[in-house]
């Protein structure tokens, strides 16, 4: 009796506002393509990109594209069946890495690769799952 | 015995409904550079950061995790605080506190929220005890209508003296240019025909649902003379909880024993006698109307039960003895996170003499008060003397 | 860009599942409660003061509480609303209906009172002081819910 236990839900819908850098690179992605932004004080290329540079206290306003591939940096497998690969990619250029799924290589792959590719939606909508996966590129 | 703590600098954005231009990130962006712009700062000066904001409005748990480099906390030492209605005044307490000890010069304390993400009522239910309250509870709205029917009950205060808070506050903000709630021309009568939300609250008696954000910059005392013409010292802070389910305090309005509690300390501390006639302004965490009423009364600003006569008799307008939220209040700006600190910051205002058209004459002592849970209370006494 | 100029809103709902233990004195209170449609307090042995819903100690003496008492079926308005403005139920992501008749009861021989609804939606029936008595569902769970409402007695 004194294990009693109550079982209840929380279900809140939100509506995240993008911002501008943000809605300028989701609706990149729709078209395929990757934008950053370059802060004019540190260099750094953020992805995906911001405004205003928090080190450096500034506002960035300088865009440019990046590829859609770079380094693989690390990895984490969810050991379901079939498994859930994520990844932590560099795209090339760019100084913050992405993490997103992992597609069209097998666990046991993973170690020896070191760049990766994305693989885009064929509907694609404005969203970070526009991008399906990244794949290996051998 | 602590050091002397004053504020030396406000930032804040243009309270609005929904800011669809802006993620939180960059919201609180605009708050921190206007603050440090406000006494000429860099981050390089601020030595800590203090976060204050509701996780269940936004459904963001860590906000301040991903959006460190938006408020300036690359490698700085930061808190997040969480308290509820008063988690502005908690984050403006610790921040004295931080700056007191003596183990930092300079603290920024950052309040925002952006309502417009998610639903506020709904979320404030999730503050409900799920075994006990949570499958009862009626929202924030419900919650306090049967408070008030309370408190009229035993004070006597009617709709129409609610409807005339309501009213000063909404043109009150005319004068802020930040406020959310402008209604230079909102008559008594407009707010009593305004929709029922639940009885006795009616659309117009109830504080609306912001996006927004504010910064204070707290510093010790040689930084403080040095970096602004008028410093606003903290004279006194005072804190109080107060029980555990909703029906523990059934009087909860009419009784208000946790800001009873915490402004008679602040009060003692700060050598005040009579707060009416001692206070020059106040800016108090008034959720509704009626909440105003009931809080003249336990803030010792008048006798109990004699909330309603004393917006009769407009001691608490801009002109009169005691000008309570010459900013507009609650009523007129409510981004959560933001709120009870917003009330520091426009209390710091006044005392610095930089509150522009709403700014009361010669202000020299000012009470900044935060609310929340309906059970919790904090209490700031700043001053323009050192303390 | 100006504040007027909208950028893109993501969607997310958050949907999550918890379990709560309800502990010992929970599990009492719910049990006599669903087998005995009877609600029960906890008294203190130095202040005298009968607390509803039921905990290990008195939080204004900070004794242990052991002593079971009955409270209710009946109680008296404390305060009361009818609640018009809808909102999300966040247990099931749905509006709740309205209107409904809410209010803060003392049961006889409690000292805390429980919030709870009202059979009533007519503002002009309800006020402070008034009795009423709840009214239990046929078929019971042991929650809060037990309880359908709380019905007028007089109006």
């Amino acid at each position: 009796m004194s294990e009693w236990v109550v079982r209840q839900k929380i279900r809140i819908p939100f509506q995240y506002t993008a911002g501008r850098a943000l809605t300028r690179f989701l609706l990149g992605l729709a078209e395929c393509r990757i934008w950053a932004t370059r802060c004019d004080g540190c260099a750094r290329v953020y992805v995906p990109p911001r405004g205003f540079c928090g080190r450096c206290w500034r506002e960035i306003t300088r865009w440019e594209e990046v590829p859609a591939e770079g380094e693989l940096m690390s990895y984490a497998v969810r050991p379901t069946e079939p498994p859930v690969i994520l990844g932590l990619i560099r795209l090339d250029g760019a100084d913050s890495a992405l993490v997103h799924y992992l597609g069209g290589v097998a666990p046991a792959e993973l170690e020896r690769v070191q760049r990766v590719r994305a693989v885009w939606k064929e509907d694609r909508t404005g969203s970070i799952l526009d991008i399906a996966y990244f794949v290996p590129v051998w | 015995m602590p050091r002397r703590v004053a504020i030396i600098a406000t930032g804040q954005t243009k309270h609005t409904a929904r800011r669809l231009d802006v993620n939180i990130a960059e919201l609180i962006t605009e708050a921190v550079t206007r603050a440090l712009e406000d006494a000429d700062l860099t981050l390089r000066d601020i030595d800590a950061v203090l976060l204050s904001n509701m996780e269940p409005f936004e459904g963001f748990l860590f906000p301040d995790l991903w959006s460190v480099e938006a408020w300036g906390g690359y490698l700085k030492p930061s808190v997040k605080f969480n308290t509820g209605g008063t988690v502005g005044t908690t984050t403006a307490i610790a921040a004295y506190y931080y700056v007191a000890s003596g183990i930092y010069d300079t603290v920024m304390a950052i309040g925002f929220q952006k309502q417009s993400e998610g639903h506020t009522q709904t979320a404030i239910t999730t503050v409900g005890d799920p075994i006990w309250e949570r499958s009862v509870m009626a929202g924030a709205i419900g919650n306090f209508a049967v408070m008030a029917t309370t408190y009229m009950h035993e004070s006597g205060v009617t709709e129409e003296q609610a409807a005339k808070v309501a009213v000063k506050a909404r043109r009150n903000a005319c004068l802020n240019e930040y406020a959310h709630l402008q209604m230079p021309d909102i008559t008594v009568e407009d707010v009593l025909k305004s929709e029922m939300l639940a009885y006795p609250v009616k659309r117009l008696d109830m504080c609306p649902q912001s996006d927004g954000a504010v910064a204070v910059v707290f510093a010790e005392e040689s930084k403080a003379v040095r970096l602004a013409p008028r410093p606003a010292w903290i004279k006194a802070v005072a804190t109080a909880h107060e029980q555990q389910y909703m029906g523990d305090s059934p009087k909860r309005l009419a009784e208000m024993r946790s800001l009873v509690a915490a402004s008679r300390r602040a009060y003692q501390y700060a050598g005040i006698v009579n707060p009416r006639k001692e206070l020059d302004v106040a800016e108090i965490y008034e959720v509704a109307s009626f909440a105003e009423l009931a809080m003249y009364e336990n803030l010792g600003f008048c006798a109990k039960g004699e909330g309603g006569k004393l917006i009769d008799a407009g001691v608490t307008e801009l002109t009169g003895e005691l000008p309570v939220n010459p900013s507009g209040g609650v009523l007129s700006t409510n981004p959560v996170g933001a709120t009870a600190l917003i009330r520091v910051a426009e209390a710091a205002l006044q005392i610095m003499g930089k509150a522009g058209r709403r700014q009361v004459e010669n202000a020299r002592t000012a009470l900044a008060t935060g609310y929340g849970g309906n059970a919790w209370t904090d209490v700031i006494i700043l001053s323009r003397e050192k303390p | 860009m100006s504040a007027e100029e909208k950028t893109l809103r993501v969607p997310f709902l958050l949907d999550t599942e918890y379990r709560y233990a309800v502990g010992h004195y929970g599990a009492r209170f719910f049990a006599e409660l669903r087998d005995h449609a009877r609600l029960m307090g906890m008294r203190c042995p130095e202040c005298g003061r009968v607390y509803v819903p039921p905990r290990p100690v008195c939080g204004i003496c900070y004794r242990e509480l052991h002593e079971w008492v009955e409270v209710g079926p009946e109680g008296t308005i404390v305060g009361w609303t009818v609640v018009r403005i809808p909102f999300i139920d966040p247990m099931t992501g749905e509006q709740r209906p309205v209107p409904y008749g809410f209010a803060i009861i003392r049961l006889d021989g409690a000292s805390t009172s429980l919030y709870h609804f009202l059979d009533e939606t007519d503002e002009r029936r309800i006020r402070v002081g008034q009795r009423v008595r709840a009214v239990f569902r046929e078929k019971r769970e042991g929650s809060l819910r037990d309880i359908l409402h709380f019905r007028l007695l007089e109006v």
